[in-house]
């Protein structure tokens, strides 16, 4: 999701508050053994494992999304002021693998 | 030391590391966690010191900060920026919850340092525990409750700022903020700001002006009001408004700001209002985040609207024309409570640009989010001299791109950032005034109280 182009459908898309908006979130889908998504491409760890230590908060739907936009906004603009290129991981894994072999076995 | 290795505790499944709920953990550990869900125990004892019960609710939040330690908050705090003073920083302010909790101070050694924060949110969106894994855990460092939560406590133990009871008790007293200005603030007046516009009172859809705009700075509601008129935007004035209540709560007198919500939402029922409509980014925390707080589901059938965003649409849907050119150098100030509280900032540019005839230096909303005018949470009553230098900081980053006009979009910024600007020649607009004057609106009303 790029930070320019907010999902509609993630509550970007429709302007004003609403209680019920913002405390009814969409069904939290399973996603690995210990992480559910409710919105689109936003990971959260299942509520589950938070019961004992360190409870969850009272968080509304507007704020996950602020927290996921503006992580995406930040993450732009750290590459727009202290990187000058983008290294696929693919390169640097080819990288490794051709220092690998000139150390040898 | 580990135990791992420890021959006693051989067919013990917690003697091992382990990540809960995964699909290959001994299947004996499963029934260890379920044992310890249905039996959690009790966080901290409720019955100890007033510090020690804000502690109970604060102390996941605050040792959240305390053992991580990042201070990436340090940098984009402005108070920090311009004090550099270690006691008054966010970390601090957690550290402070985790030594109230100990025992080691009291809220006298340390209701004052709280006093040093405008409550604009840049360090807990910046902190990594809210940008990189609050969402996830949904938990997330909270400086700004933190610091309301140690105020509301210094109130409640009778631990006043001088300046801050006072000016409670004059809101008390007047049902709204005692700004100065020519207006005089009562509730008699709060509506003088609409003279001449013919605005009804009470219906499904009502304007809330707050007390800065209302009584101070009477341009702002004047301009919003009439570009909704010329939307064709239906809409009333309140029955009868009371400040929002937000500032009571941000300086720490609850009980005051709780009083204030009731009685707006019994006047919004009275008049069978369901929508609201913001123009002051501080009113639109105190309804989307304080109201809830407060009133639950009973806050259900209540919509609100920031004003910004719905003149953004109306001009998406071509139902405002800028058309007359305004001739000025600009670039916008990101209000904390929109940008760094709300992640609003892309609204007001599509305003900025819609208006013909600006030349707009943006700055990123990201690079903003150090940014601050010092106008909020109750700094400027109590620390004048802290706003007066933030402020400056400010109107001198917007001087070095060589603008003639800083634009904001919150009343209670441009009264601070209106100062510092008179010292470098750089006048401060606020964003609904110039769409006004965009659209041809004769906008009236002050910007500086009545003051010649």
């Amino acid at each position: 999701m790029s930070p320019e182009e907010h999902d509609p459908q993630d509550g970007g898309g429709r302007i004003g508050y609403r209680y019920a908006e913002q405390h009814d979130l969409p069904p939290a889908v399973p996603v690995t053994d210990v992480a559910v998504t409710t919105f689109e491409h936003v990971l959260e760890v299942d509520p589950r494992l938070m019961e004992r230590w360190v409870q969850q908060q009272q968080m509304p739907a507007w704020d996950s999304l602020r927290i996921v936009h503006g992580r995406h906004d930040h993450l732009t603009w750290m590459h727009r002021h202290f990187a000058d290129r983008v290294v696929a991981g693919s390169g640097l894994l080819h990288e490794v693998e051709d220092d690998d072999r000139e150390v040898g076995p | 030391m580990t135990q791992i290795d420890d021959p006693e505790r051989a067919d013990d499944a917690l003697a091992v590391p382990f990540t809960p709920g995964m699909r290959d953990n001994p299947a004996q550990l499963a029934e260890h966690v379920e044992t310890i869900a249905r039996q959690p125990l009790p966080l901290a004892d409720v019955t100890a010191t007033p510090e020690q019960e804000l502690a109970a609710e604060w102390r996941n939040a605050a040792y959240n900060c305390f053992s991580s330690g990042h201070k990436f908050c340090r940098e984009v705090c402005p108070v920090t920026q311009v004090t550099r003073n270690e006691s008054w920083t966010p970390t601090a302010f957690h550290a402070n919850v985790v030594a109230m909790e100990q025992g080691q101070l009291s809220i006298e050694d340390v209701a004052a340092d709280y006093v040093n924060c405008t409550q604009c949110g840049a360090c807990e969106l910046r902190c990594p525990n809210t940008l990189f894994t609050g969402d996830f855990y949904r938990f997330r460092t909270r400086t700004v409750d933190v610091v309301k939560a140690v105020r509301a406590l210094a109130v409640d133990q009778g631990v006043h700022q001088e300046g801050w009871r006072t000016w409670n008790a004059r809101t008390d007293q007047l049902t709204h903020e005692p700004v100065l200005g020519d207006t005089p603030v009562s509730q008699e007046h709060v509506r003088d700001w609409s003279a001449g516009l013919d605005l009804p009172v009470g219906g499904s859809t009502v304007l809330f002006v707050d007390c800065e705009a209302a009584f101070y700075r009477t341009s702002v509601p004047r301009a919003v009001a009439q570009v909704l008129q010329l939307a064709g935007v239906e809409f009333g004035l309140m029955d009868e408004q009371w400040c929002c209540g937000g500032p009571a709560a941000e300086m720490g007198y609850v009980d005051q700001a709780r009083r204030f919500a009731r009685h707006n939402l019994d006047s919004w029922r009275a008049t069978g209002t369901t929508r609201v409509l913001v123009l002051d980014p501080h009113d639109y925390i105190s309804f989307t985040e304080d109201y809830p707080r407060y009133f639950g589901e009973e806050y259900a059938d209540i919509e609100v609207v920031l004003v910004v965003e719905l003149f953004a649409e109306l001009l998406r849907e071509g139902r405002l024309t800028p058309s007359v050119p305004v001739e000025r150098t600009i670039t916008y100030h990101d209000p904390c409570r929109l940008n760094k509280r709300k992640g609003i900032w892309r609204e007001p540019r599509e305003v900025l640009r819609a208006i013909p005839g600006l030349t707009f230096h943006d700055v990123d909303r990201v690079t903003q989010w150090s940014y601050c005018s010092g106008g909020g949470g109750g700094l400027p009553i109590e620390k004048p001299e802290l706003t007066e230098r933030i402020a400056a900081g400010r109107v001198d980053k917007a001087a070095a791109l060589g603008v003639d006009t800083l634009v904001s979009a919150c009343p209670w910024s441009e009264r601070p950032l209106a100062g510092a600007g008179e010292a470098v020649g750089i006048d401060v607009v606020d964003i609904h005034e110039l769409l006004a004057l965009s659209l041809g609106i004769d906008v009236g009303g002050t910007t500086n109280g009545g003051a010649p």
